[in-house]
């Protein structure tokens, strides 16, 4: 009872200690803008947290379309629709959704404007843009060459297209994937990819192959799909590194030819992943540096850039945490407890973060890379002896398993977030 | 496992600028990295690559411990006659690779 | 003192059925994102099975024995490593007291 009424009288006097505007509405505002994994947590974590808290989450889509499993859809495993979720859980706890884009920010102010006009007022600002791509990166891949060649990146209707494409290929076709250099969204997402289309392959059309032309050397969780790629799909992948040539340098829509330093790859679909920077909203915050991510610190992830503003998901520079949805869910819950317990006066403890990447080889073979986070020495950095992949010599019970937990945990982490 | 990978124009016009791309399989051991027993990983790295057309010297460069593994190099040259172009790399422990190409001017 | 009673009682209502941030110890919300923590059950069966009611001391030793390698595991195993006993104790706890 007696913390209960402290923070209670701590929520008052940070009330009465912010600006005339949140004074006058009586209870203190935080703005969420984008409404993927880390977001959409962040605004239903508030409201768990803090209930007294006024949080409006600013998301442009009335129906969010999630990546994980979006590599199924390409494989035909599985409808888009399962990857769809609206927003009427978040409406329904309490938080205020706004189905709009947020157009600019004024840190000094402390206003968000949205396209239809409105001017918010904040005492924390969220932001979880995710992921724009750097269209300028790829000689001859723009948004007009993704029509051709997808990149299948953002799910929804390019993973449709991809899916379209490989439908229509005849059987003996060549698919190329082209991974960019590191940092982008789901380290192990392109070679999930490249198995879920062999798996589609070796099924449909038995004479085709996969060609995948990597901008790096190595990859998460290497040894696993080297052995999934052997178990499953002999002779169906081939994996090109970059000191094997494997850089792609320029693209051709017109013929779906990919260009390497030392090659040229004439594809049947091509499936282009391009480089890429934090989303838009990043920029407009002033929250991304020169690298095109977001620093952040590792306890609110508040930007190390903007005072009052924190970054989520796959835009921020998370230290060892990958891009991935439940790293952006694990930081949702932590700046949520983070931003409750500042508003309400008392210090944010150091939280203790959990990523789990599931990969499914196959429908039936899955696999894992988990990881236990916590701030130390200014950044968020893996706990020593914890986390890691599965192991690589694993029984096809366990890799079943594994299967049916990525699955159960695809379901609980939605349900929590927008049931 | 190729160990080394060019990539030059087979034919050229004469005086046309031409770019040449190679790229070797080293690991460019700085010689300062400690290894899982706690010793120092003795230096192996490339120190020169030069470039001959028709055995005359058209680049050189020389690498340092700061360049990573597998040193990818790309430069252009102006194509004044049909001939050889011959790259070599040569470094620690004895190491020397030779690779040629042919570039046909007309 | 009316009015202080008054406001603890407000402040009891603001919260009640919610489980703040300061309730749990570090690391306990990471749970949540594969186990439930209804025990509504759920449609169809989630194979990740929920965490409530149990008891602490039940959660607290089937962690153990993730992190001693001593049960079977997929992840949890490599999860559990990533907690002192103390800091499962504490996360068993709060599990035991969550229902929603």
């Amino acid at each position: 009872m007696s913390t209960r009424r402290r923070t209670f009288l701590g929520l008052t006097a940070a009330a009465l200690a912010a600006p005339a505007l949140v004074r006058a509405q009586g209870a203190a505002k935080v703005v969420v803008v984008g409404g993927g994994f880390g977001g959409a947590t962040c605004a239903r974590f508030l409201k768990r947290f803090a209930p007294a808290l006024a949080v409006t989450l600013v998301e442009r889509q009335k129906t969010y379309t999630a990546c994980p499993f979006s590599n199924e859809v390409i494989a035909g495993l599985r409808p888009l629709e399962r990857q769809q979720f609206g927003y009427d859980g978040l409406a329904r706890s309490g938080v205020t959704v706004a189905t709009t884009a947020a157009t600019a920010v004024d840190p000094a102010a402390r206003t968000v404007m949205l396209a239809d006009g409105t001017r918010l007022a904040y005492d924390r600002l969220v932001v979880a843009p995710g992921i724009d791509f750097d269209w300028t990166a790829l000689p001859g891949y723009d948004e007009k060459a993704a029509e051709r060649l997808p990149h299948a990146w953002k799910a929804g209707a390019q993973t449709l297209l991809l899916r379209r494409q490989l439908e229509a290929m005849r059987d003996g076709g060549l698919v190329v994937i082209a991974v960019p250099a590191p940092p982008y969204r789901c380290p192990p997402a392109p070679y999930e990819r490249a198995s879920q289309i062999a798996w589609y392959l070796k099924n449909s059309k038995p004479r085709s192959k996969v060609l995948v032309l990597d901008a790096k050397d190595s990859f998460s969780q290497q040894p696993l799909f080297r052995r999934a790629w052997s178990d499953l799909y002999p002779d169906l992948i081939e994996w090109v590194p970059l000191s094997q040539g494997g850089n792609v340098t320029s693209v051709d829509p017109a013929t779906l030819t990919l260009e390497t330093d030392f090659d040229s790859h004439k594809a049947d679909v091509a499936n282009v992943i391009p480089p890429q920077k934090a989303g838009a909203l990043a920029r407009l915050a002033g929250v991304a540096d020169r690298t095109g991510w977001c620093p952040v610190e590792p306890t609110a992830f508040e930007s190390t850039l903007q005072p009052g503003i924190h970054v989520l998901g796959d835009a921020a520079l998370a230290g060892a945490m990958p891009k991935a949805a439940s790293s952006a869910n694990a930081q949702g819950k932590a700046c949520a407890a983070a931003i409750a317990d500042r508003l309400a006066g008392r210090p944010p403890q150091a939280p203790r973060l959990v990523s789990g990447c599931y990969t499914l080889a196959a429908p039936d073979y899955g696999f894992s890379l988990v990881g236990v986070y916590r701030p130390d020495k200014g950044e968020l950095r893996e706990v020593p002896g914890a986390g890691g992949a599965s192991p690589l010599d694993s029984d096809p019970v366990l890799r079943a398993q594994e299967a049916r937990y990525a699955e159960g945990w695809f379901r609980a982490t939605t349900g929590e977030i927008f049931g | 496992m190729a160990n080394v990978l060019i990539n030059a124009p087979k034919t050229a016009r004469r005086g046309e600028t031409i770019e040449l791309k190679a790229l070797i399989l080293h690991p460019m051991e700085t010689g300062f990295r400690p290894g899982a027993n706690g010793t120092i990983i003795p230096r192996n790295i490339i120190q020169d690559f030069t470039a001959s057309w028709n055995g005359v010297e058209i680049f050189r460069m020389r690498m340092s411990p700061a360049i990573a593994a597998n040193p990818y190099v790309s430069f252009c040259a102006v194509a004044s006659e049909s001939g050889v172009v011959r790259l070599r790399w040569s470094g620690d422990n004895g190491f020397a690779v030779e690779e040629s190409v042919t570039v046909t001017v007309t | 003192m009316r009015r202080r009673l008054a406001a603890a009682l407000a402040a009891s209502l603001l919260f009640a059925g919610t489980a703040r941030a300061a309730d749990a110890p570090p690391g306990a919300w990471s749970c949540t994102g594969c186990h439930a923590l209804s025990s509504a059950p759920s449609v169809p069966p989630n194979p990740i099975p929920a965490l409530t009611g149990r008891p602490a001391v039940e959660i607290a030793g089937i962690m153990r024995e993730f992190k001693s390698r001593g049960r079977p595991a997929t992840v949890m195993g490599r999860i559990a490593l990533g907690f002192s006993d103390a800091e499962i104790d504490a996360i068993a706890e709060w599990l035991a007291r969550q229902d929603h």
